[in-house]
């Protein structure tokens, strides 16, 4: 095809923010290890996402910064971190990242939560949020153990086997609860410049606080509570790795809020 | 202005299909028992079910109406079925898990979203020919054609888009994002705008099929409303949409896109279909294993037919 009438096609009749983003190249920037789950997970957000922005001259990468030197790292969009809780705290708190989206990918620790911090997010579920889940399960199953996971191999529904696919297909391995925290990370900033034509730090805080439509492959919207922690349902694996319920389970009021704390009191 | 359209749309129709004698069946796919129910659509009982084959999905008819198309997702196949004799006259290569489709109403081709692989596929039934594979973004899902041939839609519901397809050269025109994980399509009757529906964005979008812009969104105010399918009234004002587990299908005006009405039918309602002089509306509701029939004048489910396991979509031969 020629590429010279292609682009025209496209200049000519597309709507004006689309050929805006023509000169949108994004950078995220990640803190953590660059192997195990939550990396591939990273990678399949980052490969999704070059593959929905290259339908409208996008581009995305993620750019590694060692912990150290993310003092002198300027930031231009967001900073996902797979790092320790001192570390996330103190990144967050930083008057450096003040106006940043700081995303927690997998600490499930409930202080992160409950220090309530403006710019921090965080994707993984809680531990408050994983035993309310399963306080649920044994209320209505008391004498059958059980697990709780955000992801599981062998979850289907919500189009989540389409995921769990193409995550094996393309990094060689099943996707786990932190493989799955890397990617709707990732994901979920690339769909928010995609929806919004806009990267900038600032204008992405204010967007996933208050805007933020993502569509997790777990069923229903995916966004953030009031302390910062994304909204999602729960899976509950017994001792067989089989998938027995997911929480809230039914009968439960409050739907996805009745797990864990939603407000900053 | 009525007027108007009506003309428009008997011409599209005179120009595209010389209709057989219409059976009034009714067919539902039964995505986990593997067959298609065959229902009598004037007396709403179910004459026979048949076997299809691996999980059935998307359902439609050819333009003359005398075959039935069905995507067989997991035997990767169109299974084609003569509306008359009910039996299976044959399948059709149809590229990696095929989800479903949209008919070319002018050249009769198939355009079918390809799920896993991120692809469309043009298929000529009658050779059984792949013409083109177009790559659209990931997890294709709805297809609509519009009625003079021109465009082919296809949605992608990770990638958040609607593909616009030129079906001369299959050339990719435009990508339209919408509101998250885009599900149907429709077009009106002389296709001068689309429509496309969001299931977690909770949205329909109308598309201007001249400038291919997007003029207006809006959110479909139904409680636990996650949209689906969707359909035009013959005569352009309304739509009707599926809202999944909202449990119901939503009444919208055309232009406003406000809601003039919502109708509950069963769990968890994805496939639609609409009869051609837009009185009855029928609606594949997966969890309660049932198709219902809705009356849009009176705005009320009128009958509930028993059919097989997780009913996918619905196509009306009328």
């Amino acid at each position: 095809m020629n590429h010279v009438t292609k682009y025209g096609i496209f200049l000519a009749f597309v709507w004006p923010q689309l050929s805006m983003a023509n000169k949108i190249d994004v950078t995220m920037h990640y803190v953590g290890p660059t192997e195990g789950q939550v990396w591939l997970g990273v990678q399949q957000g980052i490969k999704e996402a070059n593959l929905q922005g290259g339908f409208l001259g996008q581009k995305y990468q993620i750019e590694v910064v060692e912990p150290d030197a993310l003092e002198s790292t300027k930031v231009e969009t967001a900073l996902l971190l797979a790092e320790d809780d001192d570390y996330i705290m103190k990144v967050a708190q930083s008057e450096q990242f003040a106006t940043t989206p700081v995303i927690n990918l997998i600490s499930r620790t409930d202080e992160l939560r409950e220090a309530c911090l403006p710019n921090l997010f965080h994707i993984t579920p809680s531990n408050e949020m994983r035993a309310d889940a399963l306080a649920q399960w044994q209320e209505k199953n008391p004498d059958q153990p059980a697990e709780v996971m955000s992801w599981h191999e062998d979850f289907v529904k919500f189009a989540a086997s389409q995921l769990n696919n193409r995550f094996e297909k393309n990094q060689g391995e099943a996707m786990t609860d932190e493989a799955w925290a890397g990617w709707a990370g990732t994901k979920m900033i690339a769909d928010s410049v995609v929806q919004t034509m806009q990267y900038d730090a600032k204008f992405m805080l204010n967007h996933l606080k208050k805007d933020l439509v993502f569509d997790g492959q777990k069923g229903d919207n995916a966004n953030f509570r009031e302390n910062g922690q994304l909204r999602q349902i729960l899976l509950l694996v017994d001792n067989d790795n089989k998938i027995v319920a997911e929480a809230p389970l039914r009968g439960f009021k409050g739907g996805l809020d009745s797990l864990g704390k939603v407000s900053c009191k | 202005m009525k007027f108007k359209t009506l003309l428009l749309s008997s011409m599209i129709l005179a120009s595209t299909a010389a209709a057989a004698e219409p059976t009034h069946r009714l067919f539902a796919t039964n995505e986990k028992d593997n067959t298609v129910s065959v229902i009598d659509s004037r007396t709403n009982k179910v004459e026979t079910t048949i076997d299809i084959g691996q999980r059935p999905r998307g359902i439609g008819l050819s333009p003359d109406q005398t075959m039935l198309y069905v995507a067989i997702s997991e035997d990767n196949a169109i299974a084609v079925v003569d509306v008359n004799t009910l039996e299976v006259v044959k399948t059709l290569d149809a590229g990696d898990d095929p989800e479903t489709f949209g008919v070319n109403p002018v050249t009769g081709h198939i355009v079918i979203s390809n799920e896993d692989d991120g692809e469309a596929t043009f298929l000529d039934p009658k050779s059984g020919e792949k013409l083109a594979v177009v790559q659209v973004g990931i997890e294709p899902e709805g297809v609509a054609v519009s009625p003079t041939g021109k465009y082919a839609l296809v949605t992608s519901e990770s990638s958040n888009m609607v593909h616009i397809i030129e079906t001369t050269n299959y050339e990719a025109v435009a990508h339209l994002v919408v509101g998250a994980r885009p599900r149907g399509l429709a077009f009106n009757s002389d296709g001068s705008l689309a429509y496309a529906t969001s299931e977690i964005g909770n949205e329909v979008a109308i598309i201007d099929m001249e400038t291919l812009k997007i003029t207006k969104k809006a959110a479909i105010d139904v409680e636990g409303s996650k949209p689906m399918d969707i359909k035009v009234s013959p005569d352009d004002k309304m739509l009707y949409i599926t809202t999944g587990r909202g449990n119901s299908v939503a009444f919208l005006d055309a232009e406003t896109l406000d809601l003039k009405g919502n109708v509950p039918v069963g769990k968890r309602v994805w496939g639609l279909d609409i009869s051609k002089d837009g009185s009855r509306l029928y609606t594949s509701d997966g969890v309660d294993g049932t198709v219902s029939v809705v009356d849009t004048a009176k705005q009320e489910r009128i009958e509930t037919i028993k059919v097989g396991a997780f009913p996918w979509g619905v196509a009306l031969d009328d």
